[in-house]
């Protein structure tokens, strides 16, 4: 029965972690570089520090980022990382979603 | 909103993102300062001093504003460690820019060993050439357009400054007037860049997200 809803739609393929906008955003940003700090995503995402902290949670709590803890003097800096997982997951959606775009009719 | 935007496209944005503060407008106007302070400096100092002396004050000013981007800007602006390509791309940047100065001191030492032999715009002419292609250069590997329209403007400046010694008597090859309207220029030009970025992005009392 399942299975049969997942052939109806594709888009349950698709993991709904990382479909979310503002957590796609995120992760693109962190795909394509090292690491990034609170400030350059929130500048970047335009979210606001709420949202910014919700959406960073559910991928952190997926596994998909990791918050590494710092300091620049006494202010703390943290750095914002993908992780392996998180790097696959983002190149797994990718393809998905590039599979299911290019199957469309014209 | 762009139609096409691809993750290259994201990670050319955000590096630039990270760079445009306007602190290496300043920087080149400073560097370009080399070319009209000493000249002056000249009477007082000789020759050798008036140039050395100007040494360690450029590198005064690349630690105070290596220091006020990491105190100031960094806060607001936050911090970026770029991937991998990113590093690679900035790591060929600085042997490229080795390589021309390299060169540029070779043409300088030839040319003042041939200084009597050779006209004016020879020499500015080659100079010109290779502040042409380093700035290009310098351009295309950090990814900052602006410096592209810096290079043909610093260019033609020893050409220009030339014209204006050998036909209006302006002094010292004209380098005082050109070199020190573009200094003034790019630094007025970092300036404003600077200000509309720390108007725009306040500083951040503290990291919010737990």
């Amino acid at each position: 029965m399942s299975k049969k809803k997942t052939v109806e739609n594709p888009l349950g393929a698709i993991d709904q972690i990382i479909h979310a906008p503002a957590r796609l955003q995120i992760l693109m940003m962190l795909y394509v570089v090292e690491s990034l700090d609170y400030v350059f995503l929130k500048n970047q995402t335009g979210l606001s520090w709420g949202n910014l902290a919700t959406h960073l949670g559910k991928l952190e709590n997926a596994g998909y980022i990791t918050v590494i803890k710092g300091y620049q003097g006494k202010k703390p800096q943290s750095q914002i990382e993908l992780t392996t997982s998180g790097r696959k997951a983002f190149k797994s959606y990718k393809n998905t979603l590039q599979q299911i775009l290019d199957d469309l009719p014209e | 909103m762009k139609e096409k935007m691809s993750l290259k496209e994201l990670e050319r944005n955000m590096y630039r993102d990270s760079i445009q503060d306007g602190i290496l407008d300043i920087q080149i106007g400073c560097m370009l300062l080399m070319f009209v302070l000493p000249i002056y400096l000249n009477d007082f100092l000789g020759d050798f001093w008036s140039s050395m002396v100007f040494l360690p004050l450029w590198i005064l000013v690349i630690i105070g504003f290596r220091a006020y981007r990491k105190k100031v800007i960094q806060p607001r602006v936050g911090k970026i460690q770029y991937g991998t390509y990113r590093k690679k791309r900035l790591k060929r940047t600085n042997i490229i820019i080795l390589v021309i100065n390299a060169i540029a001191l070779l043409l300088g030492i030839l040319s003042f060993i041939q200084f009597k032999d050779v006209s004016g715009y020879v020499i500015s002419s080659r100079f010109s050439i290779i502040l042409l292609i380093g700035f290009s250069l310098a351009g295309y590997m950090l990814d900052f357009p602006r410096l592209y329209i810096y290079g043909i403007i610093i260019s033609a400046a020893p050409i220009v400054g030339e014209y204006l010694y050998q036909n209006l008597g302006f002094s010292h090859h004209g380098f005082p007037a050109t070199f020190g309207i573009l200094s003034a220029g790019m630094i007025i030009t970092g300036l404003i860049i600077l200000v509309r970025l720390l108007k725009k992005y306040p500083p951040q009392d503290k990291e919010v997200p737990a």
